[in-house]
């Protein structure tokens, strides 16, 4: 291409930008929607993962229960307990399984600051923090081994407890009362969004070294054992083999649903994300259906304007213009509204996602605002736009400058 | 040289026939000046556009500087349009959105000669109809003389040994038309063929030979 010609082109660009200005702004307008559009589903799905791995990450949570089932000569109707020898039992036969806590907790007159509450008050060990993402605010600590080994009374409080406690006050290193024993609080839970939970959200619960809490509440059995395995796929596995192996123990048919229960948030996870892709595919249609309706507009929009232009097509060819520059002419200007709509577009969206990313959720009445806040600007998703939109702006850009350049120039001439 | 042996155009549409030329037989020696004259619907445009390598005729032969035209491509007669023929039109045909400087450059472009020798030879056009001062203007900002004025430099812009001129003071005034054609006479003595279409006896006396056309064929 002679080097001079893209000058030329774009000096008449200019001089038409204003007729060229309801294509730019079609681009613009697609872009922005489809990239807005898939940002908000994607942040809605990122946020519900976040959301539920408030919870806990790769979470299995075991439960007592009562048989329903004869078993070896035994009744049904008799009650399945767990207690603290289960862990090292079910982990020592298990080796899938990562980690394996256990939990106990009872309602409690908690009191400090001259405050005081009825709170759920938890027995641990500090693998739980990993297990059930306990990350604690800057300048504290969750429970440790040594809290246990040493038989510390110590504790760990969600948030909101902090706050009816202590206000604004910092509690790390202060003293709460627990069913009339002091404990020293280590630690205060950092803020987090939690969709999941038993006994209410983790920003009202209070944690305590296993061996202190059974000082205050002296049954033996445990509420709960929490499992993480070591891959998520082995979920099914693990559960039907802590039935077996608690089975065998406490004599009950494996197959007894009712004897001991499961809340396998791994395969819940799986059917929450199973929605939320299906809100991202659909998200994704309606995108892919908007740039369809968009470029069908660009390519109307460049044959009305390879039309309007038929007399300035014969002028050219009259004077010389070959068929390549006719369709250099057009199809560099069909790039270039393209590129600017484009642009724009990614700009404005880009910004929009950020600003918006910007806006406090609030994390002690946890809403819907928590999956719209959270919008998340996808580039993998801008790369596929742009590779689809590039290939339909092509087209829509091709066809009517082969037309043009095909043109008679007498009848070009003539046209009014 | 331009010769043209039984040229026929044949336009077709539907179930009609129209036949425009009808064996056009005419030589145009190099250098000389010829006017077409005849009344609407002789054939003079359709003549005008194949010997301007616009259209190409149904059946005939044309042979422009000894290369028969018929078999050239669409690009090969766009070149031919672009160096060897310089055009001019009633209507002016300049492009709306630019300048006179751009108008004139524009032929130049399309044969991908520099900038240097661009600006040289649109300033030494500007300045030979006497509208340098006009470079930066638009058509709508000029007067049908200047524009035409504009025309005639850009028809001259690759230096084209051939000139066609359809009309070329069909819109202007009787001053401004005198103007052009002491242009065209002026580029005929510097030794340019002239071929110029147009309805007026007066501006017809200005050329060497007039060509009468009826009913698509040449009268005398």
């Amino acid at each position: 291409m002679n080097p001079t010609l893209p000058r030329f082109f774009w000096s008449e660009y200019r001089k038409r930008r204003k007729k060229a200005a309801l294509i730019t702004f079609a681009l613009f307008w697609g872009t922005l929607s489809i990239l807005l559009l898939m940002a908000f589903g994607q942040g809605m799905s990122a946020q519900f993962r976040v959301a539920f791995s408030g919870l806990g990450d790769t979470l299995i949570m075991v439960y007592g229960g009562q048989t329903s089932l004869e078993f070896e000569g035994l009744p049904k109707g008799r009650q399945v307990s767990l207690y603290p020898e289960d862990i090292d039992f079910l982990k020592e036969r298990i080796p899938e399984i990562l980690r394996i806590v256990p939990e106990s907790y009872s309602f409690l007159q908690v009191s400090a600051n001259g405050k005081e509450i009825n709170r759920t008050v938890h027995g641990t060990t500090a693998e739980f923090a990993l297990m059930r993402t306990q990350v604690p605010r800057m300048g504290g600590r969750f429970l440790n081994a040594d809290d246990d080994a040493a038989g510390r009374k110590v504790a760990f409080i969600g948030w909101k407890v902090a706050a009816d406690l202590f206000g604004a006050e910092d509690p790390i290193g202060k003293p709460v009362v627990i069913n009339r024993i002091p404990f020293t609080v280590v630690g205060v839970l950092q803020k987090k969004i939690q969709d999941s939970m038993y006994n209410g959200p983790d920003a009202d619960q209070i944690y305590l070294p296993f061996y202190a809490y059974n000082q205050i509440d002296n049954r033996r059995r445990i509420n709960q054992i929490h499992i993480q395995p070591h891959a998520a796929a082995q979920s099914k596995l693990i559960e039907a083999r802590v039935r077996t192996i608690l089975g065998k123990k406490y004599r009950f048919n494996p197959d007894d649903r009712y004897a001991t229960s499961f809340w396998n948030t791994i395969e819940n996870a799986k059917e929450g994300m199973a929605i939320f892709k299906g809100i991202e595919i659909f998200l994704g249609i309606i995108g892919a259906l908007t740039l369809l309706i968009g470029a069908v507009g660009v390519t109307n929009l460049m044959y009305a304007v390879a039309k309007e232009r038929t007399k300035e097509i014969g002028i050219k060819l009259a004077i010389g213009a070959r068929r390549q520059v006719i369709v250099q002419q057009f199809f560099l200007e069909t790039l270039f509204v393209f590129a600017k709509g484009t642009f724009w577009g990614f700009v404005t969206a880009f910004n929009i996602v950020h600003l918006i990313r910007l806006a406090p959720i609030n994390y002690d009445s946890f809403g819907i605002e928590a999956y719209l806040l959270r919008p998340v600007f996808s580039w993998q998703i801008f790369a596929a736009y742009m590779a689809i939109l590039g290939v339909l702006v092509f087209l829509s850009g091709i066809f009517p400058a082969l037309r043009a350049s095909r043109s008679n120039p007498i009848e070009s001439l003539r046209y009014e | 040289m331009i010769e043209l042996q039984d040229i026929t155009k044949v336009y077709r549409t539907g179930s009609q026939v129209l036949e425009a030329l009808r064996s056009v037989s005419l030589t145009i020696a190099r250098g000389e000046f010829i006017s077409i004259m005849g009344p609407s619907g002789s054939g003079k445009s359709t003549l005008m556009n194949i010997v301007g390598c616009l259209d190409t005729p149904t059946a005939g032969e044309y042979v422009l500087d000894g290369d028969n035209v018929a078999g050239l491509t669409f690009d090969q007669l766009a070149a031919v349009r672009n160096r060897k023929i310089g055009f001019v039109f009633q209507n002016f045909n300049l492009l709306p959105y630019a300048t006179a400087w751009e108008n004139i450059e524009l032929p130049m472009l399309f044969d991908g000669k520099n900038g240097r020798r661009r600006r040289e030879r649109v300033t030494e056009l500007l300045n030979a109809v006497g509208l340098y001062e006009w470079r930066g203007h638009r058509p709508s900002e000029l007067s049908g003389g200047q524009q035409q004025r504009i025309a005639l430099a850009r028809a001259l812009a690759n230096d084209p040994p051939i000139l066609l001129a359809d009309e070329p003071t069909g819109n202007l005034d009787s001053k401004s038309g005198e103007e052009i054609m002491a242009i065209l006479t002026e580029l005929w003595r510097e030794g340019r063929t002239i071929v110029m279409v147009t309805h007026n006896d007066h501006i017809a006396a200005h050329s060497e030979r007039t060509i009468r056309l009826f009913d698509g064929q040449v009268m005398a």
